[in-house]
C-alpha cells in the first residue's frame, strides 16, 4: 500500500512540477509580449485610425437571450464606440422576457425587411428592426436556437468584412474596437482573429463609467479571485499563446474574426456545449491544413467589463460548462495533438490544454485521495504538508503578481489600494478559490463523461433595471 | 522520497515567498511612482537624455526589444520637435527596420509640415511600409497635401495611381479630368479608385464616366461605379443601375441596391418593372428599396389598396408586408393621438 501511495504522490508531484514549469515559461514569454504590445500601442496613432476612411469597417454582433436587465447599457456602450464605420447587430434569440420590448422602448425600433444572404445555418428569422434614433443599430428577432445559432444569424446580417462578437452583458470601452482592430488594419490578409482582455464586474456599467486609473476592483473575495483568474488567463497565458502561435481561445465576450474565414469554415457549430473555443480550434485546424499564413492574436488591452457570477453556485455552473466544452473540443480535435503538421498548435497548444485542463481534475482528485490514504497508513506528515502547500501557494501567488504587474504596466486601470488588496489575496487562492474551481472541473468532467451537453445559463446579478 | 519532497518544498517556498514579496513591492512602488508622475506632469528630457534618445533612434538594434526602444525614441524626439527630427525620420523611413519606418510614418503625419508631406508622398511611391498606413496619414493632412498628390496619378506603378486617386476623393474639383482619364486605366483597382473619387465630384464629366463603368468587365469596378453613379448621376443612371440588381456577383447587386436608395424617389420609375423580375433577389431588392425610401409607408398609410402596393408586397414577401402594416398602424395611432 505504501508503494501505491509513493507512486500516487510521485505522479502528483511530477504533474505539479511540470505544470508550474509550463506556467513560469508562459509568464516569461507573456512578459516579453506584453512589453512589445505596450510599446506598439504607445506608438500607435489612434486619432488617425479613429477618423480615417481607410480603417476597416466592422460589424458588431451581440447575441441576446433574456438579457432584459443587462442589454441596454451594453448596446449603448457599443453605439458609443469611437470607430469610423461600424454597425451593431443585436440578435434576439427568442427571448422569453422583455428583451425585445425594452429594445423597442429604448431605441425606438421599427420593423423593416432586410434581405440577407443566408450563408450560415441559423433558426428562422421572425423580423428585422431598425432604430429610429440610432442608424447603426439593427435588431434581428429570431426563433430560439442557442448562442451559436444567434451568432450565425448575426453573421448573415453583417455587411462588413470583419465581425466582432460581444456578449450582451459586456460594457465596452469607447476605444475597444480601435484597439482590437489595430493589428488587423496593419495586416488584414494575415490577421484573421483577435481577442483581448476582459474585466469582471458585479455591475459592468458602473465600473466602466469610472475613469481609467481609478476603476475599482470588487473587494469581495469571490469577485477578486475571479478577477485574478482572468488576469492570469489573459496576461500570463494567452499573450504567450499568441506570441508562440497557438492562441486557441478567442472568448465569446469579445472576439474579432474575418468574415470570409468564417464562411469557409461554416460559422459556429451547433453541436458543442459552448461555441467560442471550438470555433478557434476549427479556424486553426482549417488554416493549418490549408497551409495558409495567418495569425490569431490575443492583446493585453482592457476592452471592457463583463458580468461575473456573484455566488459560488453560479460560478460552479459557469466553470463546469467551460470544463465540459474544453473536454469536448480537445477530444474532437485529438488528431491534432502532438501532430507536427499542425505546428505550434499541435505540438504546444493542444498538449497544453490536455495537461492543464483535461487531466487536471483527475490528478487533483488523485492528490486529494492520497491525503486520507496517508492518514490511514500513518505516514501523513503535517509539517511537510504545510510546507508543500505554502510552496505551491506562494509560487501561484508569484505568477498572479506577474499578471497584476503586466496588467498595471500596460493599462494603469485600477486603484493602487485595490492592487494591494489583490496582491494580498493572491497567496490564499489555493485554499479559498481553487477548491471551488476543482469542484467545477470535476463536475464538468463527470458530466462530459456522461455525455451531458445541457447548460444552465447563470442568472444575471441583481442590479437596477436598465433605462 | 519523503525527505526529498520536503527539501524541494522548502527550497521552492524559500524562493517563491521572497519572489512574491518582491513582485508585490514592484507593483505597488511602480504604480505609486506612476501616479506621482501623473500629478506632477512629465518632465522635458534633459540634454543628455535627448542625446541618448538620438543615439537610440539612429542605432541599429539587433533584438525585437531594441527595435521597440528605438521606436519609442523616434516617437519622443518627434513629439518634442527636436532639431534632428527630419534626419531621424528620414533615417528611420529608409532604414532596414519596417517597424521603425511605420513609426516614422506616424510621426510625419503628426508633424504635418511641408517636408513631412513630401516624405510621406515619397514613402507612398517607394512602397515603404503598408501603403494604406501612409495614405491614412496623408488623408489627415487634408487640404495641405492636395497638389503634392497630383504626381501620384501619373506614376508608372498601378498601386501608386490607385492611392493617388483614393486620396484625391475629398478634394472637390481638383484633378477631375485626370480622374476621368484613370477610369480607362488598364488596372482594375485604379479604375475602381478613380470612379469612387468621381462619385464625390459634381463636374461636367463625372456622371458620364461613372455610368460608363457600370458595364466594366471586373465586378468590383462595377460595385464602385454603381455607388458613384448613385451619387453623381442620379435618376439618369437609375435604369442602368437597376440592371445590376441581376448581376452575377452578390456584392454588385448589394451595391446597386445601396445606390438606388441613394437616388431615392427618382429611382421609382426604374424600380417598378423590377418588381416582376424573374430573379428573386432583384424582386426582393426592388421592394426593399421602395420600403427604405418611404414609398411603401406612404402607400400603406394613404392608399393601402393600391395595385402598386400589392405588387410590392408580392415581390417583398409576407415579412415586408407585416413590417409595413405594423409601421402604418403605428403612424395611424400617432395621427389619431395628435388629432385628439
Amino acid at each position: 500500500m505504501n508503494e501505491l501511495l509513493t507512486v500516487v504522490v510521485a505522479v502528483c508531484l511530477a504533474y505539479l512540477l511540470l505544470l508550474n514549469l509550463v506556467y513560469v515559461a508562459l509568464a516569461a514569454v507573456s512578459a516579453f509580449e506584453n512589453g512589445v504590445r505596450r510599446r506598439e500601442s504607445a506608438a500607435e496613432d489612434y486619432e488617425t485610425l479613429a477618423s480615417s476612411r481607410f480603417t476597416i469597417p466592422v460589424s458588431v454582433i451581440v447575441p441576446a437571450f433574456n438579457e432584459e436587465t443587462s442589454l441596454v447599457p451594453a448596446i449603448r456602450s457599443m453605439l458609443d464606440l469611437e470607430y469610423p464605420e461600424f454597425e451593431v447587430i443585436v440578435v434576439n434569440d427568442g427571448s422569453t422576457d422583455g428583451t425585445l420590448g425594452t429594445l423597442h422602448e429604448v431605441f425606438g425600433l421599427e420593423p423593416f425587411e432586410t434581405f440577407v444572404r443566408a450563408v450560415f445555418p441559423s433558426a428562422e428569422v421572425r423580423a428585422v428592426y431598425r432604430s429610429r434614433t440610432h442608424e447603426k443599430l439593427l435588431v434581428v428577432d429570431k426563433e430560439n436556437g442557442g448562442k451559436a445559432d444567434a451568432m450565425n444569424a448575426g453573421f448573415n446580417a453583417a455587411r462588413y468584412r470583419f465581425v466582432c462578437g460581444m456578449d450582451a452583458d459586456m460594457v465596452i470601452a469607447p476605444d475597444a474596437l480601435l484597439k482590437g482592430m489595430r493589428l488587423v488594419i496593419q495586416d488584414p490578409g494575415r490577421v484573421v482573429g483577435v481577442a483581448s482582455q476582459l474585466g469582471l464586474a458585479l455591475d459592468p456599467g458602473r465600473v466602466m463609467a469610472t475613469p481609467r486609473g481609478s476603476r475599482p476592483v470588487e473587494r469581495r473575495p469571490l469577485f477578486a479571485y475571479q478577477h485574478l483568474d482572468f488576469l492570469r488567463a489573459f496576461l500570463t497565458n494567452r499573450l504567450a499563446w499568441s506570441r508562440l502561435g497557438f492562441m486557441l481561445c478567442a472568448s465569446g465576450g469579445f472576439h474579432i474574426w474575418r468574415r470570409d474565414l468564417l464562411e469557409e469554415i461554416g460559422g459556429y457549430s451547433l453541436g458543442f456545449t459552448c461555441e467560442d473555443i471550438e470555433l478557434t480550434f476549427r479556424a486553426h485546424e482549417y488554416l493549418l491544413r490549408e497551409g495558409k499564413e495567418y495569425a490569431v492574436l490575443s492583446l493585453p488591452d482592457y476592452i471592457g467589463a463583463t458580468e461575473a457570477p456573484d455566488t459560488v453556485r453560479k460560478l460552479v455552473s459557469q466553470r463546469e460548462r467551460w470544463q465540459r466544452v474544453i473536454n469536448e473540443t480537445v477530444w474532437h480535435y485529438r488528431r491534432m495533438c502532438f501532430n507536427p503538421s499542425y505546428g505550434a498548435v499541435g505540438l504546444l497548444g493542444l498538449p497544453f490544454y490536455l495537461l492543464t485542463e483535461v487531466l487536471a481534475p483527475a490528478v487533483e482528485l488523485l492528490a486529494l485521495a492520497s491525503l486520507p490514504l496517508a492518514f490511514v497508513l500513518g505516514v501523513f506528515d503535517l509539517s511537510a504538508f504545510l510546507v508543500m502547500v505554502g510552496a505551491v501557494a506562494f509560487l501561484t501567488a508569484s505568477l498572479t503578481a506577474v499578471a497584476i504587474l503586466l496588467d498595471d504596466v500596460h493599462s494603469r486601470m485600477y486603484r493602487l489600494r485595490d492592487l494591494a488588496w489583490l496582491l494580498l489575496l493572491a497567496p490564499f487562492d489555493l485554499v479559498l478559490y481553487r477548491p471551488i474551481i476543482f469542484w467545477s472541473r470535476f463536475k464538468g468532467t463527470w458530466r462530459y463523461l456522461r455525455g451531458d451537453k445541457s447548460w444552465e445559463r447563470f442568472e444575471r446579478n441583481v442590479r437596477s433595471q436598465a433605462v | 522520497m519523503h525527505a526529498l519532497v520536503l527539501r524541494a518544498s522548502v527550497l521552492v517556498l524559500a524562493a517563491a515567498f521572497p519572489l512574491w514579496l518582491l513582485l508585490s513591492l514592484t507593483v505597488v512602488v511602480g504604480r505609486a511612482r506612476y501616479d506621482r508622475r501623473q500629478r506632477t506632469g512629465t518632465r522635458k528630457p534633459s540634454r543628455r537624455q535627448a542625446e541618448r534618445l538620438l543615439r537610440r533612434a539612429l542605432g541599429s538594434p539587433r533584438t525585437e526589444w531594441g527595435e521597440w526602444r528605438k521606436i519609442t525614441a523616434i516617437d519622443r524626439l518627434a513629439r518634442m520637435r527636436h532639431p534632428a527630427t527630419p534626419h531621424v525620420l528620414y533615417h528611420a523611413l529608409w532604414g532596414p527596420d519596417d517597424k521603425a519606418a511605420a513609426a516614422a510614418i506616424r510621426s510625419l503625419g503628426a508633424l504635418g509640415d511641408l517636408w513631412a508631406i513630401e516624405l510621406l508622398v515619397a514613402a507612398l511611391r517607394g512602397g515603404r511600409v503598408s501603403r494604406s498606413r501612409v495614405a491614412s496619414q496623408l488623408e489627415r493632412l487634408y487640404p495641405e497635401a492636395g497638389f503634392l498628390l497630383l504626381p501620384l496619378l501619373r506614376d508608372p506603378e498601378p498601386a501608386v495611381r490607385f492611392w493617388g486617386a483614393t486620396l484625391l476623393t475629398p478634394y472637390g474639383s481638383l484633378a477631375e479630368v485626370e480622374l476621368v482619364n484613370l477610369t480607362r486605366d488598364e488596372d482594375a483597382n485604379v479604375r475602381a479608385a478613380a470612379v469612387e473619387a468621381l462619385g464625390h465630384r459634381h463636374g461636367p464629366y463625372a456622371a458620364g464616366a461613372t455610368v460608363a463603368l457600370l458595364e466594366d468587365p471586373v465586378w468590383f469596378v462595377r460595385v464602385h461605379a454603381a455607388r458613384a453613379a448613385g451619387h453623381v448621376a442620379g435618376a439618369e443612371a437609375a435604369p442602368a443601375i437597376t440592371r445590376l440588381l441581376t448581376d452575377e456577383r452578390w456584392w454588385v447587386r448589394t451595391a446597386a441596391k445601396d445606390a438606388l436608395e441613394t437616388i431615392g424617389k427618382d429611382a421609382v420609375p426604374a424600380l417598378v418593372p423590377v418588381l416582376s423580375s424573374p430573379d428573386r433577389f432583384a424582386r426582393n431588392s426592388a421592394a426593399e428599396v421602395l420600403q427604405d425610401i418611404g414609398l411603401v409607408d406612404h402607400l400603406a398609410l394613404e392608399d393601402p389598396r393600391s395595385s402598386l402596393l400589392r405588387r410590392i408586397y408580392k415581390a417583398g414577401g409576407p415579412r415586408l408586408r407585416a413590417a409595413a402594416e405594423a409601421r402604418a398602424a403605428q403612424a395611424r395611432a400617432a395621427r389619431r393621438e395628435r388629432a385628439a
